[in-house]
């Protein structure tokens, strides 16, 4: 099988899978455009209106903004994750017909989730940017695309593992639809850490999402700061997840076909 | 001598045991942390095959016998379990039904998904497009969610791929029987042109019309074992026969067992000479001599027939001395001899009975049956059981 085939695979399956999200709506772009700004209005009524959630200290950002801009993220992370984890699942018939790349068609669906929460966050920026003049276009948004990259070599790394386990342990997808949000709350996404308890405090840092909510917290929103030696870790981890995930697969690629 | 494209060695695959998830988690532990093959159930065993570039091999057997395991190993779909296959050069590959449709997705974006696992896109794939939507010749069902199609129309779409695509090999698996009359011819059509291009196939058939026509080597698989492989027409007709004997359901005793205390008994004959168990080969058109001595345990004068049937017990031939107003020659001691003999019989190759019967002198009451079986070889694939003499000639001499 010649190299260029996985890639013009995970193209059409790509598209595929974005077919699938949107079909039978109108305007699908349309929509992945609409549903952001929906969804950040119920946040800002239930939130801002509702709980009056505020975050503390003088020039802090906006309660919207602070949560927007780290749960975009989180949302492709883990979208990506339960997606992926039953690509191998959802494609049995394939995979008992034709040889394929079986890798192709995690990393397809993972890229189909980045791609839709991407568009999401861009926009959602965008449309807080005339909201809350925390939120910085020019300084804050294109560093920020690039630290979509360690987050989706994190998530395809996790995503591979989750997927070859899933072909063994078929609970695995649901124990992840309970795992993902504990990840979610124990992360400073929904409150700055600086409201913690100080006992506490420190043990956020174990979470791995931490690091990229306070990340772009300081990166769109100027609001914190995020030290070097986190930078090191997250890309460190996120590298041997992907290593880890891929030698998983690829270990047991060759057996799926017997327990599909 | 050409490539070889497709190697297998001493390949076999087992299917583990997965029924219960406690079953999977243990072969889970097992492939992690173990080199420790999985136990399962073997399904095909030290198979070695070789095919090379331009050769046409049919793969026949009984359902479950492992064709279809032995396909999805040569293709990558499977992982062997022992052994090893090795594959040079581009496969295209129909299994069992769809070649891995998506239901959900019309017949268009079916095409398009797998034409890129053959590294097809873009432009490449906008020529050809239009052949296959043609080959296929399914008319606006193209447009429409695979899981409306019947199965034929499945094939009919799955096929079209493979042939515009023309791989270096091509797998198919039993795809002839699913298609109308019309689809198969256009498929028989095309896989000929394909070979006489140089084109290699392995082919799962039921039909040893399909496997004849289209086939040169043979393959037998039997319980997951190689039984026999070789040119075509030795390995299908020793297949048939195989099959007829299964299926033979006449349940006569073996009256030639009996003592000589029965009124007529037969002694001993042969076929051409041979008197032993073993079924007798004959090249097709070999006359048949068979010799037989009966006897008779009051003296009278026996009427002597003989049968020819089909392995599974379908009559060919049956005719008895008395009808050619014959008399089986006396050789005292109540025993009778007679030879008979089939000249040049026309027999079409497959395996057959020779049955050796006494009868009262009347010609009514049967006492006793020895048979043989024979097998006769040979490459004819003109169908049924025997050769009908005939010529073909143009209609304007008819006159």
């Amino acid at each position: 099988m010649s190299s260029a085939i996985p890639f013009s695979f995970a193209r059409q399956l790509i598209l595929r899978d974005l077919h699938t999200r949107y079909t039978g709506s109108f305007g699908g772009l349309f929509w992945a455009v609409l549903q952001p700004v929906l969804q950040l209005v119920i946040f800002a009524f239930v939130f801002v209106q509702v709980f009056k959630a505020k975050i503390p200290g003088a020039d802090a950002p906006g309660y919207l903004a602070f949560l927007a801009v780290a749960l975009w993220p989180w949302t492709a992370f883990s979208d990506a994750i339960l997606n992926a984890t039953r690509a191998i699942e959802d494609n049995a018939s394939l995979i008992g017909k034709v040889a394929l790349p079986r890798a192709t068609l995690v990393f397809a669906r993972v890229c189909a989730s980045f791609a839709v929460h991407l568009l999401g966050f861009v926009v959602i920026v965008l449309a807080l940017s005339f909201h809350d003049d925390h939120v910085r276009i020019v300084r804050g948004l294109l560093p920020a695309l690039a630290l979509y990259v360690p987050l989706f070599t994190l998530a395809l790394g996790l995503a591979l593992a989750m997927a070859a386990l899933q072909v063994f342990v078929r609970d695995l997808v649901q124990l992840l639809g309970q795992l993902l949000p504990l990840l979610l709350y124990c992360a400073p996404v929904f409150y700055d850490r600086a409201i913690v308890p100080v006992a506490i405090r420190p043990w956020l840092s174990l979470n791995p999402f931490t690091f990229y909510a306070e990340a772009f917290h300081a990166l769109v929103l100027g609001h914190g700061t995020v030290a070097w030696t986190s930078l090191v870790a997250a890309l460190t981890l996120a590298a041997g997840m992907l290593l880890a995930g891929f030698w998983l697969f690829r270990r047991l690629d060759r057996h799926f076909e017997d327990f599909l | 001598m050409s490539e070889v494209l497709v190697r297998a060695t001493g390949l076999g695959k087992s299917y583990p045991k997965a029924f219960r998830s406690s079953d999977r988690l243990r072969a889970l532990g097992r492939l992690l942390f173990s080199r420790r093959p999985i136990d399962g159930m073997t399904v095909l065993a030290d198979v070695d095959l070789q095919v090379r570039r331009g050769e046409s091999l049919g793969l026949i057997g009984a359902n479950g016998a492992g064709k279809s395991t032995l396909l999805k190993l040569i293709t990558g779909v499977l992982t062997p379990t022992t052994g090893s296959v090795s594959v040079h050069g581009e496969i295209g590959a129909l299994l069992e039904l769809g070649a891995g449709f998506h239901l959900e997705h019309t017949g268009r974006d079916n095409i398009a998904m797998t034409a890129a696992l053959y590294g097809l896109a873009g432009a490449a794939l906008r020529e050809k497009l239009p052949q296959i939507i043609e080959f296929a010749d399914i008319g606006r069902y193209i447009d429409e969610p695979v899981k409306h199609y019947s199965s034929g129309m499945v094939v009919r779409l799955g096929f079209a791929i493979i042939a515009v695509l023309r791989p270096d090999l091509l797998i198919t698996d039993e795809v002839l029987a699913v298609g109308d009359e019309a689809f198969q011819k256009k498929c028989i059509r095309w896989m000929q042109d394909y070979l006489d291009g140089g084109g290699t196939l392995i082919l799962v058939s039921h039909s040893m019309y399909h496997v004849q026509k289209l086939c040169q080597r043979a393959c037998w698989l039997r319980d997951g074992r190689v039984e026999m492989l070789g040119d075509v027409f030795d390995v299908t007709q020793a297949y048939l026969a195989f099959q007829e004997r299964k299926s033979d359901t006449s349940t006569e005793p073996a009256l030639g067992t009996r003592g000589h205390d029965v009124e007529f008994s037969v002694i001993r004959a042969s076929i051409n000479g041979h008197d032993a168990d073993t079924p007798l080969l004959l090249e097709q058109g070999t006359s048949l001599l068979v010799r037989m001595q009966v006897r008779s345990r009051d003296g009278r004068v026996p009427v002597l027939m003989v049968g020819i049937v089909r392995a599974d017990g379908t009559p060919v031939y049956g005719v008895g001395s008395d009808m050619d107003g014959y008399r089986p020659r006396a050789l005292g001691n109540g025993e009778f001899a007679a030879e008979v003999v089939f000249d040049h019989p026309l027999l079409l190759p497959g395996s057959y009975s020779v049955r050796v019967h006494p009868l009262d002198p009347e010609g009514v009451r049967l006492f006793d049956t020895w048979e043989r079986s024979i097998t006769v070889r040979g490459a004819s694939r003109e169908l049924g059981i025997v050769h009908l003499p005939h010529h073909w000639r143009d209609p304007d001499e008819a006159a």
